[in-house]
Formats: C-alpha cells, structure tokens, sequence
C-alpha cells in the first residue's frame, strides 16, 4: 500500500512536471507567434513607407525639372511681349535664339544629349522609322530627321523619328 | 527557397509579366523600363531577332517581317513566312508568342537575378481547347513549364481578391487597345466558372485615337485647305496628341491640342489649335461604346442574368478610364465596380496570384488586417493627432510624448477617435480616460507617453504615462478594426469632402496654440529677465502681447493672428539677444531663446504637441 501511494505520488509529479513543461512550451510558442507576427506587420509598414516615399521623391524630382523649365518659360514671354512692342523680327530672332541656347544648356547640365540620325545606320534601340521611302542611300540608313531623339546616361529619353532609306534596288523588287 | 513561378497577361496588343512577392504582386518592368510590352516581333535584315517597343519602332522599315497581334492566331494554322538572307523559314503562332513569352522571362529573371522556369498564363475566356493548348506550348517553346492556363477575366477577379468573398455573380468588361471582351463568372468557394462570353476582337482605344485624328486633320483641311494625310512627320504628331489629349480628358473637362509649325505653305508656317471637350470626344466614339454596352446586354441574356443580379463589375484594359465608360456601366449595373487596379495591369496582377497560390506562397502568409481608418487622439484646440494612419498593417505600435497646456496642471484627459477628420469631433469618439495625480509643473514640463498598441485581433490598448512619476492609466477599446465596410467608405468620402475646411480649421488652431504658447514663453521671458529687458522694449513688447490675445479673443481671422504672432516672435527674440549680450552664456538668456525655439519644434516635427488637457 505504501509502495502504491509513493508511486502514485511519483507519477502525479512527472505528470504535473510535463503538464507545466507543455505549459511553458505553448507560452512561448504564442510569444513566438505574437514576435513574428509583429515583425510582418512592421514589414508590411515598411514596405507602404517605402513606396510613399518613392512617390513624395518622385514628385520633388518633377518639381526640380519644372523649375528649370521656369526661367526658358518666361523669357519666352518677354520675347513675345517685347516683339508686341517694337515689331523688330531680328530682335525676336535674335532673342529666340538665346532662349535655346538657354534650354540648350539647362539639357547639357542634366546629361541629355541628341541622338545622332541623318547618316547613321537606322537603329530600332534609337530611332523610331515614321517612313520608308527609296532614296540613292544605303538601305536603312536613316535619310531624315522629322523629330529629333534623345537619351540620357544610355537611356534612350525619346527616339528619333526618322524616315529611311529603302535603297534604289527596291523598286525592282516591288515591281 | 522556393522556385519564383511568374504570372504573365499575353496580350494582342501588349503584355505584361508580374510576380507575387511578399504577399501581393509586383509587375515587372521590362529591360525598356516600361510595364508593359507590345506583342510585337520581328526579324532584321541581318539576322537579328527584336521583341517589344524596338519591334514596334522599325515595323514600317520591315512590314513583311514585323508580326503583330499573332494571339489572333493561335491555335490556328496559320503560319509566319520569315525571308531573310534569301532563305525563307516558317513558324507557327506558338513559335512566334514564344518568342514574346521568352522576352518577359528574360526581363523576370534579370528583375529577379534568378532562372525562372515556370509560369501562370492567361488567355481569353472565349479561346478553346486547341488555343489553350498552343499558348501551353508557345510556354514550352519558350522554356517554361505553364502550371496553368486561366480565363483573363478570372485573373482580374482574383487581382480584387474577389474569390474570398461571398458567392456572387462578377461582369468582367475588358477594353483594350485593340480588343473588347465580356465575361460573367459566377464564383463560389473559390472556384470560378465563366457563364458567358462574349466581345469584339476588333475595337479598342487604338480606334478611339483614330476618331480625334480624323477629326483633327478634316478640321485643319477645313481651316487652312492642306491635306495632313500625307505628311507621315504631321500624322504622327497628331497620333501622339490624339493619344495624349483621350488620357486628359479622363481627369478633365476639356483640352487643348496645341501642334505648332504642323506643317507650311507658301504663306509661311501653320499652327493646329483645337479645343476637345469630353462630351465632344464622347460623341466622336459614342458608336463604339454602344456597340460594348450591346455586347453587354447580350452576354448577359446568354447567361440568363438581369443586370441587378450581377453583385460586382471588375474594368480591365486602359480605355475604362473613359469617365463615360464607368458612367455607362454604373447606371446599366447597380453592383459595385472595382476600378481601383491599373487596368493595364490588373490581369497580369491576378495571374501572378495564382502564380503564388500555385508556389504555396499564398498559404504561408498568415493574411494580416490593416487599420481601416486613422486612430488619433484630440489635442490642445479639438485637432485629432494621428497615432496610427489609416491603412498600417497590424499588429502595431506607436508611441508620442504629449504635455500639458496649462500650469499646474493636475490631470490630462485622453480622447481615443477615429477617422480621416482634422477636428476630432467630427470623428468617431471611441473612448476617453484621465490621467490624475501629475505634480504640478509649468505648462510644457511634463512629458506623457501616448501609447497605441494595436494587437492582431484588432484590440486596441491605449496607455498613457507620466513619465516623471510613472504613473500610467489605459483603455481597452475593442472593435477599433471591425467597422462596416459602408461606414468606412462614408467617413473616407466625408473626409475627402471637408478636406478644405479641415485644413483651415487645423491651420487656425495651430496658429493659435503657437500664438499662445508665445504668449506664455514671452511673459515668462520678461520676468526672468526682469530690468535686463530696457524698459522701452518691455513696454513694446506687453502691448504686442495685449494685441495679440485680444485677437486670441475676439476669433480673429489667421491672417490677423499670424502677423501678430510673427510681430511678437521678433520683438522676443530682439530682447533674448540682448539678454545675451550683457551677460554671456546665463542661463536667463537661455531661457528665452528656448522658448521661441520650443514654439516652432512643436509645429515641425509634430511629436511634442500640447494636449488639450482638462486642467479641472
């Protein structure tokens, strides 16, 4: 009988030793769920601050490019005022004249440069062809220049539009 | 790491790629840095193989060997005669997608830096077994395992998440560039099945352009006798201006289409200047429109369905940006219509869901909520300080420190609302409690955090505590999360509708808080100095502040209070320099210049904000 008690007893502590030890391992399996949980909804935030941001830089980029567009804008207006007064076309010409230049330099000082066209072998990657015409030109070079292209740090910005040439022979084969 | 598996839209017109990462898809931009890519392919003269935008740009130097639109073909045999080099090879439409399919994956992987193999594609409701079966194919072409052929309009249902929700009857209405479709799905259990469909594989945005281009050039005729039509620089001049001017008219009223030097003759050089309204531009294309709405009206009798059973419409295709499109379906279909997507995108998006449902990624992410409207807390003057912003993914967070408005005073009350209103009143109160027992101190002095946790059930607790005495007092609120969806978008529409008059009001009760945080520092300033301050100053300087607070009292308007308040700012900081000069370095001197400082601290960064605190 005392055997008994004494290994009931045993067993009730081993019992209530697993119970606590299952006890604690649910806890901390909870905490765990709790700590992950707080740490995809802290990514998730991030993510959305990220993409705000992205969209606030992008908006401040555009207003730095339209601030440069301000002063060409302007003078254009002073030209146009002046020419309203003194009627002197050579003046207006002249004036336009530095207004590009003014543009000109505003493109320079951000990288952008033209895209090289009328001669050069016609380039999908740069020119886009409006017109395919027969010309005494190598086929496929490009023979005009309707709008002009331009890239920046080897980003094509816009693409040439261009007509090419069919070469002379093509005559021949359409016929 | 698991294997990435893309979602790609193969368009007729144009395609697009995207990936499921993170628990929502991202559409890939392509090597051009654009979203999405035209269906174009073509071969050079020498050899070289182009797809996309620089297939596009060389189409009229190379007709015979540029391909466009070949998804009309699929499935059919048709074949692509290819010469170059005098030798002429053959390909089928499969061989021809496979080539466009193997572009986006290209542009996938070097978005990914990783190999992909496998991929979600999507195809017309309409196509049949042997169209399915040759874009599967165009895949294996193309050196990707196709998990899944599904309907587009079925990828744009599951881009809007629509096969969670209840069972329910969706109209899909897809205008393309070039293409028109209809579809009815019924969804249930996640399951969709397409009870109709139906459309116009040849009417698009492109015609749209079409119709202000014509309508431009016989107006010039019209005006200046000279015929544009042959002049290719001219007409795509008026293409791009066509296309740009059908976009603005979506978000206004009316346009101008300004092409200077559009062309010359012998009178010297001619300008186009044209007005378009939306109503005109609507009338142009009001022929193509109906045409849809008839399409519409009888896919839904082939599916036997009124227009009040269809529970919500899903607008894919860039040309549902036409206010007049969205008009038009919402009076024929009282359901609701999801257009929040990009509808260039919306497709390819849904695609790359199922991309991710197919990975196992979907089941991996425990789906947490978000706080569908802000939570604030009502500060000095009635203005809601937000804590947590509508939209933050919970569980969550945030703390701010606050003050007290008054001297002495004992006790802060903390008013919990809801809502996207500047005023705290004019959101939802959802609980208000006291903190009692602070030490008295001047106005400014204690600090008190404002404690937000939001846990993932949506419970929100609000504790706050002084942090000198570490006494603290909380609430529980329970249903911060769990409002009716109706109510939300109420109080979202009334917030977007007082926008204006909110930011005034917040505008002239930070002024005042300002003013009369100046007033406080001011005063205070001038006792500390005591006969520092000459007397002459001090006297000016009273009669500011006696202005001043009259225009506090009698509801000045901002202006009044700001010119004021900038008036006395100057003045006080004249006699804090002074105070310096005379005695290096002392703190009285330092006293004041803190004072001004805390006043515009408290207006930047917003984290250190007078409470508006019962002192009773």
């Amino acid at each position: 009988m005392k055997e008994e008690k004494q290994e009931r007893a045993t067993e009730d502590r081993s019992t209530r030793q697993t119970e606590s030890q299952v006890g604690t391992a649910a806890e901390e399996l909870c905490a765990t769920i709790a700590r992950l949980q707080r740490l995809q909804a802290e990514f998730e935030n991030y993510k959305k601050r990220v993409s705000r941001d992205l969209e606030d830089l992008t908006e401040r980029v555009t207003d730095q490019v339209l601030v440069g567009l301000l002063a060409p804008y302007e003078n254009l207006e002073r030209a146009l005022l002046n020419y309203a007064e003194d009627r002197d076309v050579d003046a207006l010409a002249e004036g336009l004249g530095q207004i590009i230049a003014q543009f000109a330099q505003t493109l320079e000082q951000r990288g952008v440069e033209r895209i090289p066209c009328v001669g050069e072998p016609f380039d999908p990657a740069l020119h886009e062809a409006l017109l395919c015409v027969p010309s005494d030109e190598a086929r496929n070079t490009v023979i005009e220049e309707f709008s002009p292209g331009y890239r920046r740090d080897g980003r094509v910005l816009r693409a040439s539009r261009v007509s090419v040439s069919q070469g002379p022979e093509t005559r021949e084969e359409t016929s | 790491m698991k294997e990435k598996i893309i979602g790609i839209d193969l368009g007729t017109t144009n395609s697009c790629v995207a990936i499921f990462e993170g628990g929502s898809p991202t559409i890939i931009t392509n090597a051009e840095g654009e979203r999405v890519t035209p269906s174009v392919v073509a071969f050079t003269e020498t050899g070289e193989r182009l797809v996309g935008r620089l297939a596009k740009r060389q189409a009229i130097t190379n007709p015979k060997n540029t391909i466009a639109s070949i998804k009309r073909e699929m499935g059919t045999d048709h074949r692509v005669h290819i010469s170059a080099d005098g030798k002429t090879e053959t390909y089928t439409p499969e061989q021809i997608s496979a080539m466009i399919l193997q572009k986006l994956k290209a542009d996938a992987e070097s978005h990914l830096g990783r190999k992909i193999s496998k991929a979600v594609i999507t195809v017309p409701a309409y196509f049949n077994d042997s169209q399915r079966q040759a874009t599967k194919d165009a895949g294996k072409i193309a050196g990707l395992e196709v998990m899944r052929i599904i309907n587009e309009p079925t990828a744009a249902a599951l881009a809007y998440g629509l096969d969670k929700e209840r069972e329910q009857t969706i109209l899909v209405y897809d205008l393309g560039g070039g293409t028109f479709d209809v579809s009815i799905l019924e969804i249930g259990d996640g399951v969709f099945d397409v009870r109709a469909t139906d459309g116009d594989t040849r009417l698009g945005g492109d015609d749209f352009d079409q119709r202000i281009i014509d309508w431009l050039a016989s107006e010039f005729r019209a005006d200046t006798g000279i015929d544009l039509s042959k002049d290719a620089s001219a007409m795509q001049r008026l293409r791009d201006a066509a296309e740009a001017a059908k976009k603005e008219l979506s978000s206004r009223m009316e346009t101008t289409i300004n092409l200077p030097y559009i062309t010359a003759d012998a009178a010297g050089p001619k300008h186009l200047e044209k007005k378009l309204s939306r109503a005109k531009f609507e009338g142009m294309i009001d022929d193509y429109l109906q045409r849809t709405f008839s399409i519409v009206d009888a896919t839904l009798r082939e599916a036997s369905k009124g227009p009040d059973t269809i529970d919500q419409v899903v607008l894919v295709g860039g040309s549902t940006r036409i206010p007049k499109v969205q008009q038009e379906i919402g009076r024929r279909i009282p359901g609701k219509i999801n257009r929040e997507i990009n509808p260039d995108e919306v497709v390819g998006a849904g695609a790359a869901i199922q991309a991710g449902v197919l990975a196992g990624e979907v089941d991996e992410i425990v789906l947490l909520d978000v706080t569908p409207l802000t939570l604030s807390i009502e500060t000095l003057g009635g203005v809601a300080t937000p804590l947590i912003e509508r939209n933050t993914t919970i569980p969550t967070e945030k703390t701010k420190t606050f003050t007290t408005a008054e001297d002495n005073q004992p006790a802060v009350e903390v008013h919990v609302v809801q809502g996207e209103r500047k005023m705290a009143a004019d959101d939802k109160s959802l609980g208000k409690f006291q903190l009692t027992g602070l030490p008295p101190a001047p106005r400014g002095i204690p600090q008190i955090d404002v404690t937000f946790n939001i846990d993932a059930d949506g419970i929100l607790h609000v504790t706050a505590k002084d942090k000198a005495t570490s006494k603290s007092a909380s609430i529980t609120i329970k249903d911060s999360s769990r409002l009716a969806e109706t109510e939300i978008d109420r109080m979202r529409k009334e917030a977007q509708e007082h926008t204006e008059e909110d930011r005034k009001k917040a505008e002239t009760v930070e002024a005042r808080n300002h003013a009369d945080q100046l007033i406080y520092t001011t005063e205070k300033a001038l006792s500390d100095l005591g006969d520092k301050v000459p007397s002459a100053k001090r006297s000016d300087i009273e009669d500011r502040i006696r202005r001043l607070r009259e225009k506090l009292d009698h509801d000045a308007d901002l202006a009044q209070i700001r010119q004021e308040t900038e008036g006395l700012a100057k003045a006080a900081q004249e006699i804090a320099a002074e105070a310096y000069k005379q005695t290096e370095g002392a703190p009285e001197g330092a006293a004041a210049r803190e004072s001004t400082d805390a006043g515009d601290d408290a207006k930047d960064d917003g984290d250190y904000i007078d409470a508006e605190y019962d002192a009773k």
